[in-house]
């Protein structure tokens, strides 16, 4: 039993009349002498491995946030069909919740940004809030009377966010949420994006401003009905609505956990 | 660890309906917004004044409720989306009545656009610059924002100080100067060419 002879080519033992000899290395030099000049060297000339400049195409590449989009077709579509419900605040959490969308925050996702697709059509009045949202997509919202927030999330956080049955049933108590990175202070701080570190009367102005600009009449939401769902908001260090940092959720005996010891307390609190 | 039983006071507690402040659930850390913003009132729901266009300035507020907004098919090429979206804005308003304009900006304008007001008078700026209709309907706003912005620029008359005044009176005298200079000399060249008489 053999395969044809082309099947595979034999191997070149270094031995004999045909490997052997001088083992392909020549005659004298500094190739017999296994003495190479390092790959890429023109001798003595500036090689072409250092004389063509470098374009550096993925440089910070693993330092860039990235924030898989959600339009608004896809949110009025939730709301319309009841996949999402916009009686309650709107948050990641709810969103991941929804098992439509999926945030892998070891792939540099920091969360959710809401697109402008559908913005013609949007009527949902809804407080969301996301992580990053144009200027065109915060008119939509405000416009039908809703509220939007753009929020910062450590990766640690979303991790614990993303699946919230899978973390309480780790045991792990709610971690407390970092502030933005120092590029990423400057977003959250601006009234203009309505960031959670914003001033609230800055935004207030803010939400006039982008009345006059887009074209309609700002709804006075102190009026509004639901005027307690619309404000809530969560505190800058907290991940889940209703939930404190530190506590530990335990699912099975329905009991929360809240730490005692004074240092753990600050240590949540700061 | 201390086990809260009573699950139902860390529940949502919610303010009574009149305040508007931003609703905490009750955890306040270190750096939350009251400590950040110690002088603010912390209330996103508050509709500040429109500015008033006083004198001769338009302070760039436009009603909402004083125009009409009305959409209609965009032009051009896009297939289905061009043929069925209304994407094109129009907002129109009644020029001579509109007293949200000042008085001087106004009779300016009216003047400007005389050509293009309808038989009743209404004013009309129309866009369709993009797919987005309200990004049309913002197109229009801009338009008519820098319009009436800069028809009440151009009825500022700037001040001019008594030295710039003086230093163009001189300017001025000196290019009078120079010109008839120049035309006495050209006059004798001409002169020049004539033939003698007997006279001179």
């Amino acid at each position: 039993m053999k395969s044809n002879p082309k099947a595979y080519k034999q191997p070149k033992r270094g031995r004999g009349i045909y490997g052997g000899g001088k083992h392909g290395a020549g005659n004298k030099g500094s190739g017999q002498r296994q003495n190479f000049m390092r790959l890429g060297y023109e001798t003595g000339n500036n090689p072409f491995y250092l004389r063509v400049p470098k374009e550096p195409y993925y440089k910070g590449h693993h330092l860039k946030r990235e924030y898989p989009p959600i339009s608004l077709l896809q949110l009025q579509t939730m709301i319309d069909t009841g996949r999402v419900d916009p009686s309650k605040p709107l948050d990641l959490v709810a969103l991941c919740n929804s098992k439509l969308f999926l945030l892998s925050p070891l792939e540099k996702q920091f969360g959710f940004q809401l697109t402008d697709e559908g913005l013609d059509n949007f009527k949902g009045k809804v407080n969301i809030e996301v992580q990053h949202a144009s200027e065109q997509v915060i008119a939509a919202i405000e416009r039908n009377g809703g509220v939007i927030t753009t929020a910062f999330y450590d990766p640690v956080s979303l991790l614990a966010m993303r699946d919230p049955m899978k973390f309480f049933i780790s045991g792990i108590p709610i971690p407390k949420r970092q502030t933005p990175p120092e590029d990423a202070i400057e977003y959250y701080t601006d009234p203009r994006n309505r960031g959670y570190l914003a001033d609230p009367d800055l935004v207030a102005l803010e939400r006039f401003k982008l009345a006059q600009k887009y074209g309609y009449e700002l709804p006075d939401l102190k009026n509004d009905p639901e005027l307690a769902m619309l404000l809530e908001r969560k505190d800058p260090r907290q991940i889940f609505y209703g939930l404190n940092p530190g506590w530990v959720v335990n699912l099975k005996d329905k009991k929360i956990f809240e730490p005692e010891d004074e240092k753990l307390l600050e240590y949540y609190k700061t | 660890m201390a086990v809260l039983n009573n699950l139902s006071c860390f529940r949502r507690i919610l303010i009574n309906s009149s305040s508007s402040r931003a609703y905490l659930s009750g955890f306040k850390s270190s750096i939350t917004l009251e400590k950040l913003y110690p002088s603010s009132r912390l209330d996103i729901t508050t509709i500040p004044k429109a500015p008033e266009s006083k004198d001769r300035k338009f302070s760039g507020y436009i009603p909402m409720d004083k125009i009409q907004i009305s959409y209609a098919r965009s032009s051009g090429p896009g297939g289905q989306n061009v043929n069925c979206v209304s994407t094109k804005a129009e907002i129109r308003f009644h020029l001579a009545s509109a007293e949200w304009i000042p008085e001087p900006v106004r009779v300016k304008l009216a003047e400007k656009v005389k050509n293009q007001l309808s038989k009743e008078g209404y004013f009309i700026v129309k866009s369709d610059r993009t797919r987005s209709q309200h990004l049309n309907l913002a197109d229009t706003l801009d338009k008519l924002r820098d319009l009436i912005q800069s028809t009440a620029q151009s009825l500022v008359i700037p001040e001019i100080s008594p030295e710039t005044v003086e230093r163009q009176r001189r300017l001025h005298e000196r290019a009078a100067r120079e010109r008839l200079r120049e035309k006495r000399a050209h006059s004798m060249t001409k002169q020049g060419r004539q033939s003698p008489t007997l006279d001179s």
